[in-house]
């Protein structure tokens, strides 16, 4: 079965699924929050779609909303698809926003540890999931990295990170080196949040221009 | 299932014991890796298990948001170390698909040998540490002599012994010497009277087939549930290979292979010993692709001519997104990137192999002893360059 | 050894109990002085076994030919190591954990006859004392393992424990029917029996399963491949001596090899002709009437000295060496070869297929003594 006749088997028998969209690149059907495991339970029982395999979870945060992005696939069939759950950020979302979608788990034990990544990093949260907590990352890390609002660290377990942070040449009444780190108190926050935000590294892999003047 | 019922818990109300907690890793000589993995253990039996990953993340999904698509290859590379052709296949793959690039022929079909010299070379690590793992310290050694020639094969196109960073999107880097497809058929002949020394050596051993069969039973409605794919979802007797049946890549239809699965030869299906026969069983299967791929290897380009002017002007593709799968050696690699017309894309996400199929350790594990837990961990093939990225 | 007691009180004019000591004190410090350097050499020669079974080449640099000075390079180095004995240890186990291991496998090494007379000690219960003093190891180790305070080195004494204990009944039990054969546990008779009546691997039938049994069990006991789970590297680090370094470690390292020694040396004894040549050829390893000790202590003069039979009797400690080592390598060739087993794989391979074989092999031996007679 190609995406289409997938799609209309989806349509005619979970409610809350949209179109499908086939303008930018791969097909995907877009889905709300609320019917996503439905569609994913439907996808997986259904003997024409058979679904088995979930083969992906993707949080992609875009300028004004995040999107979730579920791969399934069937090996029965040889035919996969791809839903997308999109929900849009609110006036003033800031680093303590998180989206929140119901976890697959229930459907395919396979979600759980994309699910756990998809928080670790882009801080989505899926409600009724049995182990909400990070997995790449340390436990007491701050803030999630693959936001586009992230804020680079300032220090990392006691070491400066910010970029003029370290005179590395000497200059009038500094000398050169580094501080000595400060031992951090066990359970305290790995990184620190920067006083102020430093600024972000362009697309396209240029450096930003170092800053001349004073630290 | 004679292992798990000898192992039952025996709870006796007048003998106080406790539950060990023991630590398996991050540095530990069996764990293929920076892994750890909590047990809780009553004497030698597991009684749970918690993975415990991210020690070798290294922000890779993070550092393709600011670079370009070509330079975010060699990144491709460092996931999973012991495959690089094919990471490199699998990310070029996904750009040609967002942007539209056709490659040339010849280029196609030297990504297709070189993809399976990796293969085997990937597979020759699985075997030789699954080896030490179980405690046969010598097939190691045998291992890594024909994973030497695979390497020196490689160098001479690409330029590097294991962090290839050969196939480009548009084609591949380089034209291969003269002599090197004979120097691979060459190989392919040595190799194939290796193989039968490494089975007598390992697969037949009675010590070997004691230690790995009826151990880490994978059931196939199990795998499948947990995205388990690869040698792991065949050594329960899913007969899926993406170069079969979804093929990424045009030669792999005009050559012939087997797939081979697991039959629950000295055990029940979806044990170790399945799962380790069909990586062997997969390097004779590459040893034929390669035969055939040198053998119909066309004349032509290697490097579209789009890419060019890549190194100078970072390309950039139209809206949209794209989501490549190709069959790797540790199972099925998918890239995920979305782009908004940019250098780089808003998001590059990896599905990596290793990391789905880690997933199912939690609940293969409980019931082990200890050095079942072992042989397990190595029958999966992990690499914790793609398990954490 | 009564030859050197007399050249010390007769020869040399100690009285009685002193002249027994010094004697006792030269033999005993000069067979550990043999015991290091074949330790030493053992070590080169298994790093070299492995190497070539493994396409290497092994040591080749330290010392210039073929790396024979590698282990004194690495005794040197260990001995210069720090001490370091973890925070959590019981430290007064920790420390003379390596020392109860070595010396419960060394003082089985006094009733070893190299040649006729030339055991230090030629106890009436011989091959009985060496099982027994052998397992003073079992402790040594779980000490170790226990005093480390570390999980990885319980769980390698745990295994230690059950797994050597375990092998120690059908070990003795396959030297039975050459004690049936031979009537007498003493290492001496076997030696002299053997060189009338042929090697006793070949007496019957059961000879050569009771050989291999013990042979099997007697790897288990020095915790080799395929039995090395004690100190199975690839799963629990280190096993029981995950938390020593330098000299202790050392201690267990020869330990390892010094069992290996001991059991290939009852073996060679009871099973393969001890320091006698096949069909008792030049009766090597026989004493002679007058030995050169008797000339030295006084009571014979030069020209009575019976040279030739000297020369054979000191030809039995290099028979006796040279069995030694071939079964040493045997055991090195099975290490790099073959997989570890696991824990109850080896508890019923003791239980349920050696020790039964084992009592076969008595059994039938009584049988066939008793009709014999």
């Amino acid at each position: 079965m190609n995406d289409s006749e997938i799609h209309a088997r989806l349509v005619a028998n979970v409610e809350g699924v949209g179109e499908l969209d086939t303008s930018a690149g791969d097909p995907c059907v877009g889905v709300s929050a609320d019917a996503v495991v439905d569609a994913l339970g439907f996808l997986r029982d259904d003997d024409e779609c058979s679904m088995e395999m979930l083969h992906c979870v993707t949080a992609v945060d875009r300028e004004k909303q995040v999107d979730v992005v579920y791969h399934v696939c069937s090996y029965a069939r040889h035919h996969s698809l791809t839903l997308k759950v999109e929900l849009p950020k609110p006036e003033g979302a800031d680093e303590h926003w998180h989206p929140e979608v119901p976890t697959a788990c229930g459907v395919y034990p396979a979600a759980d540890w994309h699910e756990r990544e998809q928080w670790d990093l882009l801080g989505v949260r899926f409600t009724g999931h049995p182990d909400m907590r990070r997995i790449l990352l340390p436990e007491e890390w701050i803030g999630h990295p693959l936001r586009k609002d992230y804020v680079y660290p300032s220090e990392h377990g006691g070491i400066p990170l910010e970029l003029d942070a370290v005179p590395l040449y000497e200059r009038e009444g500094e000398s050169v080196g580094q501080p000595a780190p400060t031992p951090r108190e066990p359970g305290a926050p790995l990184n620190q949040p920067p006083s102020e935000p430093s600024k972000r590294p362009h697309a396209g892999g240029k450096a930003p221009a170092p800053e001349k003047g004073d630290s | 299932m004679e292992a798990l019922e000898m192992y039952t818990v025996n709870a006796r109300a007048d003998v106080y014991t406790e539950e060990l907690r023991l630590n398996l890793g991050p540095q530990h000589p069996s764990t293929h890796g920076v892994l750890r993995v909590e047990l809780g253990m009553d004497g030698e039996i597991i009684t749970a298990a918690r993975c415990d990953i991210g020690y070798l993340h290294r922000c890779a999904e993070k550092i393709g948001e600011n670079v370009s698509y070509l330079q975010f290859t060699p990144y491709t590379d460092r996931m999973d170390y012991l495959a690089s052709m094919n990471n490199n296949l699998a990310w070029s793959l996904t750009v040609e698909k967002l942007m539209d690039l056709e490659v040339p022929e010849r280029a196609q079909w030297l990504r297709m040998i070189c993809v399976e010299l990796n293969r085997i070379a990937s597979h020759l690590i699985a075997f030789g540490t699954y080896g030490i793992d179980i405690g046969a310290n010598t097939p190691f050694f045998y291992a890594f002599r024909e994973r030497e020639a695979i390497m020196g094969l490689l160098e001479r196109p690409s330029g590097a012994r294991m962090l290839y960073n050969y196939i480009q999107p548009g084609g591949v880097r380089r034209d291969i010497d003269e002599n090197w497809v004979a120097d691979v058929l060459a190989f392919c002949d040595e190799f194939e009277k290796r193989w039968a020394e490494y089975n007598t050596l390992l697969s037949g051993n009675a010590i070997f087939i004691k230690r790995t069969a009826n151990i880490g039973i994978l059931t196939k409605e199990m795998a499948l549930a947990y995205g388990c794919t690869g040698p792991v979802l065949r050594g329960s007797g899913v007969r899926w290979d993406l170069r079969r049946d979804v093929p990424y890549l045009a030669p792999y239809d005009d050559v012939e292979f087997d797939i081979p699965v697991g039959e629950g030869t000295h055990g029940t299906l979806g044990d170790c010993w399945d799962r380790y026969w069909v990586r062997m069983r997969e390097m004779m299967e590459s040893i034929r692709i390669i035969r055939q791929g040198c053998a119909q290897l066309p004349d032509g380009e290697v490097m579209t001519k789009k890419q060019k002017g890549m190194y100078k002007t970072p390309m950039k593709p139209p809206v949209g997104a794209a989501y490549v799968r190709c069959e790797n050696p540790r199972g099925e690699l998918a890239f995920y990137a979305v782009s908004d017309g940019e250098a780089s894309p808003i998001r590059l996400r990896t599905r990596a192999p290793s990391f789905c199929n880690l997933a199912v350790l939690d609940q293969l594990l409980p019931g082990c002893l200890l050095a079942d837990g072992v042989a397990v961990i190595g029958s999966l093939d992990i690499v914790l360059g793609e398990v954490d990225r | 050894m009564q030859g050197l007691i007399d050249v010390f009180v007769q020869g040399f004019g100690f009285s009685s109990g002193f002249g027994t000591f010094a004697a006792y004190f030269v033999l005993i410090h000069s067979l550990l002085g043999f015991i290091t350097v074949y330790s030493m050499f053992a070590i080169w020669l298994e790093r070299k076994v492995a190497a070539h079974i493994q396409l290497r080449l092994g040591p080749m640099e330290t010392g210039g030919w073929h790396g024979w000075a590698q282990s004194p390079a690495d005794a040197l180095k260990l001995l210069m190591k720090e001490d370091i004995i973890p925070a959590g240890a019981n430290r007064f186990l920790f420390m003379i954990a390596p020392a109860v291991v070595f010396c419960g496998v060394f003082a089985g090494f006094i009733v070893l006859p190299f040649a006729e007379g030339m055991s230090i000690i030629d106890l009436d219960i011989g091959l009985f004392y060496i099982i027994a003093i052998a397992s003073i190891e079992v402790v040594g180790v779980i000490m170790a393992g226990w005093a480390s305070n570390s999980k990885y080195s319980l769980f390698g004494a745990v295994r230690e424990a059950a797994q050597v204990v375990s092998y120690e009944l059908p070990s003795a039990t396959a030297l039975l029917p050459s004690v049936l054969i031979v009537g007498s546990l003493s290492m001496g008779d076997f030696n002299t029996y053997q060189a009338e009546h042929g090697w006793l691997v070949f007496a019957n039938p059961f000879m050569p399963i009771a050989a291999l049994i013990f042979f099997i069990a007697s790897l288990a006991g020095c915790k080799r491949a395929p039995f090395d789970l004690p100190e199975a590297e690839s799963e629990l680090v280190s096993g029981f001596h995950t938390e020593y370094s330098g000299m202790r470690f050392s201690f267990f390292g020869l330990e390892e090899f010094v069992s290996m020694f001991l059991v290939s040396a009852i073996s060679a004894t009871v099973f393969f002709g001890g320091y006698t040549l096949p069909f008792d050829i030049l009766s090597v390893g026989a004493a002679p009437d007058v030995t050169l000790f008797d000339w030295l202590s006084g009571s014979a003069g030069f020209a009575q000295v019976d040279l030739l039979g000297s020369l054979t009797h000191l030809g039995g400690p290099v028979v006796f060496i040279v069995k030694v080592f071939a079964l040493i390598f045997v055991q090195m060739w099975l290490r790099w070869t073959l997989p570890r087993l696991r824990v109850d794989q080896v508890m019923v391979m003791g239980y349920k297929y050696l020790l039964p074989w084992a009592l076969v092999c008595v059994v039938g031996t009584a049988l066939i003594e008793g009709l014999g007679s």
